[in-house]
């Protein structure tokens, strides 16, 4: 391949370019080469200090996997399902499995329903916990780089005990799970609960305390409830403005039906109640842990399913850690499906970034959007 | 004519001047690279380039979230001097993590030809060495050699911290091997 | 757990006494999933009815089905409801059927702008053409495919 040529300016502003943006307006772009952005580009309008409107340009991490599940068999799909979120893939591969599931009509045994929620709710501790840690690298809070990091390690050892691999668990299959619990994880994983419950009020005392935190972030990215409703924002996003929707309580599937956990949710939708959301989130979800690793009953953890796609359509959808994740997957027969529609939690939010940093302050900007925990690559799939 | 001989003859002497003190310099240069690349010099200059290795701000695809756990508490990588700091111009090195899609093969190669010599690149990832789970996708480059130069591979999906870690050493070993003057 | 399916019939009989002819097709395909086929000429007449009498208060996500052997292209609109807990799981599946060779379908970006990127990306992975949409554009693509759109069964992989 030879060297590619430069891209076109931005020509994507110039069709951005509202009745507010008068003659005076900056264009910006936030890059992919930038140490407050992630895989993606932000075109900002600035007029002086102001932002008069956002688009994101996503597509820098988009892979095809909607095309690539179509040629791959479904047990050889799951690896690809898991990568767009990476550092929260078992719920993307529950959903996944879900939907294989009702087309075929199988219901996994209900020990390993609950290994399932054990490694979602896992998982979700780990993507909110990197979430926190880029988070304070890019408000400059060097040690809550380092501390979010070093706690999400004491899961992702735990995970590795169950599953084999340290992020990419690949460990929900058609029928069930792929390996039940070693001797010996109960205990150490109650432990390194505890010792992470006490971390969290660390986290208060320089973080979510902090009072140069809470100035740069209270009041800031104000989404407002009836526009997140209908901008279709989900997760954290939505019930940081008021709305207690959580898909464990709506739509109970697995085994949260017989678990006891709260829903946190915040009225004022600034980037402040989206981050302290997310940490009583894994609160709740180390009270799920716990009330799994005492109720789960003995059983067999896997029914024969066969790999195939039977002919019919299924919409299956799973709480994970950035909110709604579903599929909408269309089968023919034969062993791989013929469409399938992965719509993520942050393709979703990605329509919300615009309305949340408009009138915001260009300085603002990055805690504003880095709130919402929009990955690029979920949202690119 | 003459005014021409004349002026030819003022720009002659002039472009012999040039010329010669162009030789003289470029002479000289040739001499302090010859004395820079030897022994103790060579040594000190590639112990600083090693220790201090700057990584570009940015992140390919998925091998990123290894990437933030490798700079995280356990696997410190600013224990090998390893810290995204600054700007694009003050970083020595570009590790394309993970996939890279045809669009952001652009912007790696416009990074690359930005950074100041010597700049080394590694490439973190199978999708970055072969195009690894999505070879066969209609969007992406099958491999990070197949536009910028690679100086360590990094197989793995995604490469564990330690593999991340070993890779910075085999890049440290290759570094403190090599000429000053070698990168171009 | 609710086992019966009567919310989701209470729906759907809601949905054809309003609009007899304009809804082609009805039925409930399992437990909280009801759908219908809709004429693609009284798309969003439904819409508005379902966002503005039933509730249906944001959209879920925008579909594209590439049934080439049947040579049509068919838009799902998922949607559904927050405003109550006991209805929230209810996913209302809106689809329409348009031709294969002039893929051309009405937005309803002015019912539920949520779905905004959604119909972008159908626009770009398969070449139908959302009217009323203000910047029909690629989303994804831009420099990452200069090909036919490839999520059109006829784009096949090299190892395909």
């Amino acid at each position: 391949m030879t060297v590619p040529e430069k891209p076109a300016p931005l020509a994507a502003v110039e069709s951005s370019r509202t009745a507010d943006s008068g003659p005076q307006t900056l264009t910006v772009s936030v890059g992919p080469q930038h140490s407050g952005s992630g895989h993606m580009r932000l075109i900002i309008e600035l007029d002086g200090d102001i932002i008069v409107n956002a688009a994101p340009d996503p597509g820098y991490v988009h892979r095809g996997i909607e095309k690539i599940c179509e040629v791959r068999n479904i047990i050889k799909s799951i690896p690809v399902i898991e990568r767009p979120a990476i550092i929260d893939s078992s719920n993307l591969n529950h959903a996944y499995i879900r939907a294989i599931e009702e087309l075929q009509g199988v219901e996994a045994p209900v020990r390993s329903q609950y290994l399932r929620c054990l490694l979602n709710e896992m998982n979700r501790i780990m993507s909110h916990l990197y979430w926190l840690s880029i988070f304070g690298v890019f408000l400059g809070h060097t040690t809550m780089f380092m501390w979010p990091l070093g706690d999400r390690e004491l899961f992702i050892d735990l995970a590795e005990k169950l599953t084999g691999a340290r992020i990419t668990h690949s460990y929900i299959v058609p029928g069930g799970v792929r390996r039940d619990l070693p001797q010996g994880f109960a205990d150490e994983a109650i432990k390194r609960i505890a010792y992470f419950e006490k971390r969290l009020v660390e986290y208060d005392k320089i973080f979510f305390n902090n009072p140069i935190f809470t100035s740069r972030a209270k009041g800031v990215g104000v989404l407002p409830r009836s526009e997140a409703i209908a901008i279709g924002a989900t997760g954290p996003t939505l019930r940081g403005s008021g709305v207690d929707a959580d898909l464990r309580k709506d739509e109970p599937y697995a085994a949260y039906s017989k678990l006891d956990f709260g829903i946190p949710t915040r009225k004022e939708g600034d980037s402040f109640s989206r981050a302290i959301i997310r940490e009583e989130e894994m609160l709740e979800s180390c009270k799920l842990i716990k009330q799994i690793l005492k109720d789960i009953p003995a059983g067999p953890i896997r029914r024969k399913a066969p790999i195939v796609v039977p002919r019919g359509e299924a919409y299956s959808r799973v709480e994970s850690a950035r909110g709604e994740c579903s599929f909408y997957m269309v089968g023919e027969g034969g062993d791989k499906p013929y469409r399938v529609r992965f719509i993520t939690a942050s393709f979703r939010n990605m329509s919300a970034i615009p309305v949340l940093l408009k009138g915001g302050h260009m300085a603002d900007m990055t805690t504003a959007w880095w709130s919402v925990d929009y990955w690029p690559v979920e949202a690119g799939r | 004519m003459s005014a021409q001989k004349t002026a030819q003859d003022q720009d002659d002497v002039l472009a012999m001047l040039a010329d010669s003190i162009n030789v003289w310099v470029g002479k000289l240069s040739e001499i302090v690279q010859r004395i820079v690349d030897v022994g103790p010099i060579r040594s000190v200059v590639n112990w600083g380039r090693i220790y201090s290795l700057w990584p570009v701000n940015i992140t390919t695809a998925c091998c990123s979230a290894e990437f933030g756990a490798a700079s995280g508490a356990r696997h410190d990588l600013e224990r090998f001097g390893v810290l995204p700091l600054g700007s694009l111009r003050q970083s020595d090195l570009l590790v394309a993590e993970g996939t890279i899609t045809k669009k952001m093969a652009k912007r790696l190669r416009m990074i690359y030809d930005q950074m100041a010599i010597p700049r080394y690149v590694i490439a973190m990832g199978d999708c970055a060495i072969s195009g690894g789970l999505f070879h066969d996708s209609y969007s992406i480059v099958n491999g990070a050699h197949e536009f910028i130069p690679v100086d360590v591979y990094v197989p793995g999906c995604p490469p564990r911290p330690e593999a991340l870690e070993q890779a910075i050493i085999m890049l440290q070993e290759k570094i403190r091997h090599s000429k000053v003057y070698e990168r171009g | 757990m609710i086992l019966s399916q009567e919310r989701e019939q209470a729906l759907i009989k809601k949905l054809k006494d309003r609009f007899p002819s304009e809804i082609t097709e009805a039925r409930v395909v399992r437990r909280s999933r009801p759908e219908i086929l809709v004429k693609p000429e009284n798309l969003v007449e439904v819409a508005t009815f379902l966002r503005d009498e039933l509730g249906m208060d944001h959209a879920n996500g925008v579909s594209g089905v590439d049934y080439n052997r049947e040579a049509r292209f068919e838009i799902i609109y998922h949607c559904s409801s927050l405003q109550n807990k006991e209805t929230r799981d209810i996913v209302m599946a809106i689809k329409e059927s348009i031709p294969r060779n002039t893929p051309k379908a009405r937005s309803l970006i002015s019912v539920w702008p949520g779905v905004d990127n959604f119909e972008r990306e159908t626009f770009e992975m398969f070449g139908i053409t959302f009217d009323g949409h203000p910047r029909m554009e690629k989303l994804f693509l831009t420099d990452n495919w200069d090909g036919p759109p490839p999520l059109r069964k006829e784009v096949r992989f090299p190892t395909d």
